[in-house]
């Protein structure tokens, strides 16, 4: 009899220890001294910036060291235009495994592995009018282009990718479209 | 009683003429009195230090530590002299009950109760200020090896300050036991001279159902010397483990092998002091002086001129050691503490713990009643310089001379010192009050042996020392 009651005591402390845990809400916390970032971290929100948010916009016309702005504009004209513009990347610069990879991350969600327009979410019929880059007249210059300005339903992959790395994507569209 | 052989040189240990009932009374009167206006007045005090202290230990952990005088040159001042300090009184204590039972020193009886009680809060104190000088003493609990969800994230065993925490708490709990007991026959006798039920009751739980059979008396004998024999190392390895604070730092001053012994001939020394100030007190307030005589006091004073020359010797072993070792750090350490700006406390303390334990060899003075109780007090002031100084200057000056700052104490260093001491005294009030403060079980033992009673009784008869020496001649 006494066990049992030493159970049940221990039962009801350890019940009433955890009872006031809600799974839907952090939990408590002891003494949380160094818990909450004193500096603004990435991403925090603060009322200190205009907009709440600590990310906040360069100044317009800055230019970041190991940045090179991208100079052809975002019109038709700028598209033609960038037909011509050749890659930095030369063949040893050219990394195939990693542009295979970044093209299935980005790309081949729509596109197809093949870049045939055969992408999971045509083919589910999410949406539809991927086209083949078989039926396409691209240059790795367009490619980049587009990667960076986004055309019609596609949009800007700017902010997922490097400049090196669209390069990088760019030279493997061409080589996709070359086996189409 | 004519086998029995006692030494007529040896003075009585109770004196007047009492007999166990007289024991019994003379023990109980002040738990079953009532305190006195005398008694109100100190206890008030005591309690106003005591809130005094938590205050400015609320103020310090709500604040910081910054609220104290410590730099960051000195990172350690007051804090650590006073837990130093604290921990050498109770080492007495230990000393009383345990070794000079290991010694069959019947001069103890008298006294051990109250140096015991003495151990323990003064341990209390002590313990306070490794948690309190932390910066965050909440996380105080992260010094014990506790399987935890931080990967099973363990101390560091390398470290005294952790040994601290060992050797504080296996001391306070180990005396705490000894203590207790002690105490079982002691508390079964109020208990059954208790006359209202609640005292009944009170003493009834904390007697444990104590009933006196021989088989209980022969294991209790037992369980004292067992625990005396373990206290001892105890107290020793305690103090020592407490000096290795400083002995294994790299600092000059404090990196020495001396100070494991020297700080607990200081432990001695100071907690002597400390339990004939108390004592002192004690027998006259609670007319215990027939218990606690001239001759306990000469006797600890006699043990005070030991361990100050022990602790005499350590300094002149220390400053020529220094002069011999060739380090220039060293040398001027000591250099520093006799000349450099806190020349004043290494003067005092060597005035306190040098000179003031050597006019003990002097009868006159050290059966004086008066100049022991002065000499008592004088010797902790002196033992809390000890402290400070070797803390504090070594620290304030080492090896770069940029780093050379002073030490400030603020009120809230003193705050939580007296804080303390009210804590301390308030403790050992409650105690005198309602504890039996000496151990009357133990008194009665030597009732036949150690009386003026039966001492005349003897000399009277003709017999102890002429008689027996005589057969003991014939046995040989």
């Amino acid at each position: 009899m006494k066990a049992i009651y030493k159970i049940a005591l221990l039962a009801v402390a350890s019940a009433s220890l955890t009872a006031c845990f809600d799974k839907s809400a952090p939990n408590y916390q002891y003494m949380p001294n160094m818990y909450e970032a004193v500096p603004y971290e990435t991403y925090s929100e603060h009322a200190v910036f205009p907009n709440g948010k600590e990310g906040q916009m360069p100044a317009k016309g800055s230019i970041p060291r190991g940045f090179v702005p991208y100079e052809i504009p975002n019109t038709t004209e700028g598209y033609e235009a960038s037909k011509a513009n050749p890659s930095p990347l030369d063949s040893v610069g050219f990394d195939a495994p990693r542009a295979e990879q970044l093209f299935t991350i980005y790309c081949a969600i729509c596109h197809g592995d093949k870049g045939d327009g055969k992408g999971n979410l045509p083919k589910r019929e999410k949406f539809l009018g991927v086209p083949s880059y078989k039926d396409r007249v691209i240059t790795e210059g367009s490619v980049f282009h587009v990667e960076t300005y986004g055309l019609n339903a596609m949009g800007s992959h700017a902010n997922q990718l490097t400049q090196e790395e669209r390069w990088q994507v760019a030279r493997h569209v061409m080589n996709l479209k070359s086996q189409l | 009683m004519s086998s029995h052989y006692e030494a007529p040189i040896r003075k009585p240990l109770i004196i007047g003429d009492k007999n166990y009932h007289d024991v019994t009374v003379d023990v109980a009167r002040p738990v079953e009195g009532r305190a006195n206006k005398q008694w109100w007045i100190a206890f008030s005090i005591a309690l106003a230090a005591f809130l005094w202290g938590v205050g400015c230990v609320a103020y310090t952990v709500g604040t910081g530590i910054g609220t104290w005088g410590s730099n960051k040159t000195i990172g350690w001042a007051w804090d650590i002299t006073n837990f130093v300090w604290w921990v050498g009184i109770g080492h007495a204590g230990t000393l009383i009950s345990a070794v000079l039972l290991l010694f069959r020193q019947k001069w103890r009886m008298a006294i051990n109760r109250s140096a015991e009680a003495m151990t323990i809060f003064s341990v209390i104190q002590a313990a306070m200020f490794p948690v309190f000088h932390m910066g965050r003493p909440w996380l105080a609990y992260w010094v014990m090896p506790i399987p935890n969800q931080f990967g099973s994230l363990w101390v560091n065993f390398n470290s005294p300050l952790l040994w601290d925490v060992f050797a504080i708490s296996t001391y306070l709990s180990v005396s705490l036991v000894f203590w207790w007991t002690g105490l079982l026959p002691d508390f079964a006798m109020l208990r059954d001279r208790a006359i209202t039920p609640f005292t009944k009751r009170v003493y009834s739980i904390v007697s444990f159902g104590w009933s006196g059979r021989a088989k209980d008396w022969q294991r209790f004998e037992e369980v004292s010397l067992v625990l005396a024999g373990l206290a001892t190392p105890l107290v020793l390895s305690v103090h020592t483990i407490v000096s290795f604070d400083f002995a294994t730092s790299v600092i000059p001053g404090w990196h020495t092998t001396i100070l494991p012994p020297y700080f607990v001939a200081g432990a001695i020394f100071s907690g002597f002091a400390m339990v004939n100030t108390l004592l002192i007190i004690m027998r006259k307030v609670s007319n215990l002086e027939a218990y606690i005589t001239i001759q306990h006091i000469e006797l600890m004073n006699i043990i005070i001129m030991i361990t100050g020359s022990i602790v005499g010797i350590a300094y002149i072993t220390e400053l020529f050691v220094a002069w011999y070792s060739g380090v220039e750090y060293e040398q001027y350490a000591f250099l520093n503490r006799a000349t450099g700006p806190y020349w004043w406390s290494y003067a005092l303390m060597m005035t306190c713990n040098v000179i003031s334990p050597q006019v003990m060899w002097f009868k006159k003075i050290r059966t004086s009643i008066y100049v022991s109780f002065v000499i008592s007090i004088v010797v902790n002031i002196g033992m809390w310089f000890e402290r400070f100084v070797i803390i504090v200057t070594s620290l304030h000056r080492d090896y770069l001379p940029s780093s050379w700052t002073m030490f400030q104490p603020t009120f809230v260093d003193a705050g939580f010192f007296i804080g303390t001491i009210g804590f301390f005294f308030v403790l050992f009030l409650l105690y005198s009050r309602s504890f039996p403060v000496i151990a009357q079980a133990e008194v009665k033992s030597i009732m036949k042996t150690s009386s003026e009673t039966y001492k005349k009784k003897w000399a009277s008869e003709g017999h102890g020392h002429d008689n027996h020496s005589h057969s003991e001649n014939n046995h040989h």
